[in-house]
């Protein structure tokens, strides 16, 4: 039997998630390097204007290992980096080294990273292999427990070569490591400060302190979050602003308002509704595409009546989704046949609508499943819904219909969102719609939410092949290996209608015309780095 | 007097017992869990349990009550679950100014425009005039704020740009700024209450119009303005002060969707966002000072009566 070249499998799946010139720059001393050396710049940025940006949604910590929010990785973004980031080039999405300057495999379960010489934190001390290391290991095995410890579970031993390398070794080949070691939606590769993390202990979150662009200033409760300029940040020539507002509200409209006076220059989050209102607009510019998301009709696999695997067959062919995408998302979404969505660059099938695989509308697959169900009467089922995201319960009240052709009466209840949450946990339903936004990896998007055991397992659909197909993709590093494995998990969960697949979402941001260098990445990032006002 | 006094205070110190007790307990039966909101949709058993006790919910409710209220009445009001901000500053030294500027502000501009409104119409009683102000009144009461608050920014802010859409500066910062930034929420939080004052203003005066010392003060050749302005409108702080206190809740109530609207740090934006997070603290800490500012303004309604009405100066 042939040996498996380990090291070239990775490093083809590599160049395949990386950006090409970053792998050919990295072809010389380590497998990769970064654009830009580590050296501090010598030319300081200079830095000028003020930019007032309305975050709409709740902003729980500034702490990135404690987060549940994408909201707050906003900000959290823009005061520390990562030992990988996000990039994007417009189609593909790639990770890319930020804190490391460059990125060794010794073999399939053992990374070396090396460290930009001469990064500080923003309290002065130094960013070295020693703060990584503490950082990880608050991930890890910190207490608290972070909510992320699970994406470092496999990290078996980290090693400090040198004051500037860390040697990390995983139990297993980890197929998710680059968004798992990312700083940006990831969130368990964000490096904080160690210094600021022993004096403030719990209360970092209140008083973050990473190598960033901006440095934190204040937080006003209900009132704005305000960072300024780090002018020792190591991107030479960034950041560009020499003040940053976040402008913490709760109604997008009266932000709209804001925006369209002048009284502030973007939106963090503009929700579908308000879209049309933007475009015509002419002093703003809107950015958004689809996001590493997909939203569902979800059933409960574990109770009467959808137990019965006819009658969510019968379900998940019953949608129609075009109607779906007009009446509820504002006609912005796009349809979907499976959870894997297009920012996900290697493993979303662009010809996902042709290939026959998932499901769409079919009233007469959906009428002959019908037929085939346990229950032939008409079945009442609950519906939790809340005011809950930008559709709220419109999904519901388009889906009801629907469900009523196929001789499911759907009651409609409506719950307050904290409720809804406790509901959901404990599987109190029916029926529910949710948008699951996930990582930018298919592993976070199916593993959690539907393996048997699943904390995230709400519907309670069991299938231990499905297990497997996802456990091995884990640990499967070549692409296309293991692109086939997340389409045969995926398929199973299609066919059981474990869920019923609806659409993915985009995510808009809008930003006064005054507002240059904004660079969008479909990962709900507001990264300032290169953003100037004019 | 003085006996009355303390009577009035004992009676409110039980009040807000009774409330706080009430707050604490209605908030731990709502559904929902604090701790599953605080750790978002990705979280394990362990991080779920150790932060229940880290934050003493898995205490018994009585226990629970108790430690809080220890440390509330010491000022000590703990620091908020997810956010980890300091309550008393964040509630009370942050939103609560916030609050009280708005209402204030409200209120001042709800009596200088309602009680001339309401004198004129009863003087007019029955002409056009008198019709057009009760049209008014009663859009004023009908009108929802909130759509209110939009359109006012739609047309003042972002059609005219006369004023801000939203925001807060302190006026003891910076008063015509903070006056500026006042104008239309405030405008919206007083449209109910110039409607209401001009109603009870044109209805106290006209009754009062009629009393016999008004006649004789006309009689004794007194000027028209005089006998409106000096002897009948001083007969409108009473029914004025003590409608005033016992709708605080509505004026209160008003603020949170005001607030809102107009994106104000105050109380009611501090409220909401508490309630859905279930920050048991925090909504506890806003009860109370909702509940004190409350009673404590009907308290010096109470108190203000004799010094309204010199008949109920002289005890019996």
């Amino acid at each position: 039997m042939e040996p498996i070249d380990h090291k070239k499998v990775l490093a083809e799946r590599l160049s395949a998630r990386f950006g090409r010139r970053t792998v050919l720059k990295g072809l010389g001393a380590g497998l990769l390097t970064a654009a830009t050396t580590g050296a501090p710049s010598l030319v300081r940025a200079q830095q000028s204007g003020h930019i007032k940006i309305a975050s709409i949604k709740v902003i729980d910590t500034l702490d990135p290992h404690f987060t549940g929010f994408l909201s707050s990785i906003q900000i959290i973004n823009n005061i520390h980096n990562g030992l990988l980031k996000i990039a994007y080039d417009g189609k593909n999405v790639t990770f890319e080294p930020d804190l490391a300057e460059s990125w060794d495999i010794e073999d399939d379960k053992v990374h070396v990273f090396k460290l930009r010489d001469g990064v500080k934190f923003h309290d002065g001390t130094p960013c070295d292999a020693e703060a990584v290391k503490f950082s990880l290991l608050r991930v890890k095995e910190g207490e608290p427990k972070s909510p992320h410890a699970w994406k470092l579970a496999l990290l078996e031993n980290i090693e400090i070569v040198d004051p500037l390398t860390i040697k990390l070794t995983f139990s297993q080949p980890y197929a998710f490591l680059p968004v798992a070691l990312n700083g940006s939606t990831g969130r368990a590769g964000t490096i904080v400060s160690p210094a600021a993390v022993q004096k403030y202990g719990a209360d970092y979150g209140r008083n973050p302190v990473g190598t960033g662009p901006f440095k934190f200033v204040s937080w006003k409760e209900n009132d704005a979050i305000e960072l300024e300029a780090n002018p020792d940040y190591f991107e030479p020539g960034l950041p560009k602003l020499e003040r940053a507002t976040f402008v913490l509200m709760n109604e997008a409209s009266t932000a709209l308002a804001a925006l369209f006076s002048g009284q502030i220059d973007g939106m963090t989050d503009c929700p579908m509704q308000l879209v049309d209102q933007v475009e015509a607009f002419p002093k703003a510019t809107l950015y958004g595409e689809i996001e590493g998301n997909y939203t569902f009709v979800g059933m409960n696999c574990k109770r009467s009546p959808f137990d019965d695997i006819n009658l969510r067959r019968a379900v998940a062919w019953a949608l129609d989704r075009d109607t779906i995408v007009k009446q509820a998302y504002f006609g912005r979404a796009q349809k979907a046949y499976t959870p894997i969505s297009p920012p996900m660059t290697e493993f979303f099938d662009p010809d996902i609508a042709t290939s026959g695989r998932g499901q769409w509308f079919d009233l007469e697959k959906a009428k002959s499943y019908r037929a085939k169900a346990a229950n032939q009467g008409e079945i009442e089922a609950v519906y939790m819904m809340a005011e809950r995201g930008p559709v709220g319960t419109r999904v519901a009240q388009t889906v009801a219909p629907m469900l009523a052709e196929i001789g499911i009466k759907a009651k409609l209840e409506l719950v307050e969102p904290a409720t809804w949450v406790k509901r959901r946990n404990a599987s109190d339903f029916d029926f529910y719609d949710f948008e699951w936004v996930a990582d930018l990896d298919p592993d976070e998007t199916l593993y959690p939410e539907f393996k048997s055991d699943g904390a995230w397992n709400f519907g309670g659909w069991v299938n231990t092949d499905f297990d497997d197909l996802c456990a091995q993709a884990q640990v499967e590093l070549d692409p296309a290996a293991r692109r086939a494995l997340y389409y045969k998990a995926e398929d199973l969960l299609m066919d059981e209608a474990g869920i019923a697949v609806m659409a993915h979402m985009p995510i808009y941001k809008v930003f006064s015309t005054k507002v240059e260098g904004f660079q969008y990445i479909p990962a709900d990032l507001v990264n300032l780095h290169t953003v100037s006002i004019g | 007097m003085l006996f009355k006094a303390l009577g009035k205070i004992a009676q409110t110190c039980v009040v807000l017992f009774v409330v706080s007790v009430a707050s604490f307990g209605l908030l731990k039966l709502a559904p929902g869990d604090p701790i599953q909101i605080m750790l978002g949709s990705e979280y394990s058993q362990e991080s779920y349990d150790s932060l229940r006790s880290e934050l003493g919910l898995d205490q018994p409710f009585l226990v629970q009550y108790a430690d809080w209220a220890i440390q509330f009445v010491q000022g000590n009001w703990g620091t908020s679950y997810v956010a980890r901000a300091e309550i008393f500053t964040y509630a009370f030294k942050e939103a609560l100014p916030v609050t009280l500027t708005l209402a204030s502000f409200s209120l001042v501009f709800a009596i200088l425009v309602g009680v001339p409104l309401g004198v004129l119409s009863a003087i007019k009683k029955d002409t056009i005039f008198d019709a057009g102000s009760a049209v008014l009144a009663l859009t004023g009461t009908a009108f929802p704020s909130f759509l209110l608050g939009i359109l006012l920014i739609w047309f003042f802010a972002v059609k005219l740009q006369l004023f801000p859409v939203m925001g807060y500066v302190s006026p003891w910062e910076n008063f015509w700024l903070g006056i500026y930034h006042m104008i239309l929420p405030g405008l919206t939080l007083s449209t109910y209450f110039i409607a209401m004052i001009t109603r009870l203003t044109r209805a106290t005066l006209i009754e009062v119009l009629e009393q016999p010392y008004i006649a004789a003060a006309r009689a004794r050749g007194e000027p028209n303005w005089r006998v409106v302005w000096v002897h009948g409108v001083r007969n409108i702080a009473m029914p004025l002060v003590t409608i005033l206190g016992l709708q605080l809740g509505v004026l209160l109530q008003g603020t949170v969707l005001t607030e809102t609207v107009f994106n104000l740090p105050g109380v009611g934006q501090m409220l909401t966002s508490a309630v859905l997070g279930r920050e048991y603290l925090v909504v506890q800490a806003g009860v109370m000072m909702t509940a004190v500012l409350f009673i404590g303004v009907n308290l010096l309604v109470d108190l203000s009566y004799p010094f309204l009405d010199p008949r109920l100066r002289t005890s019996k």
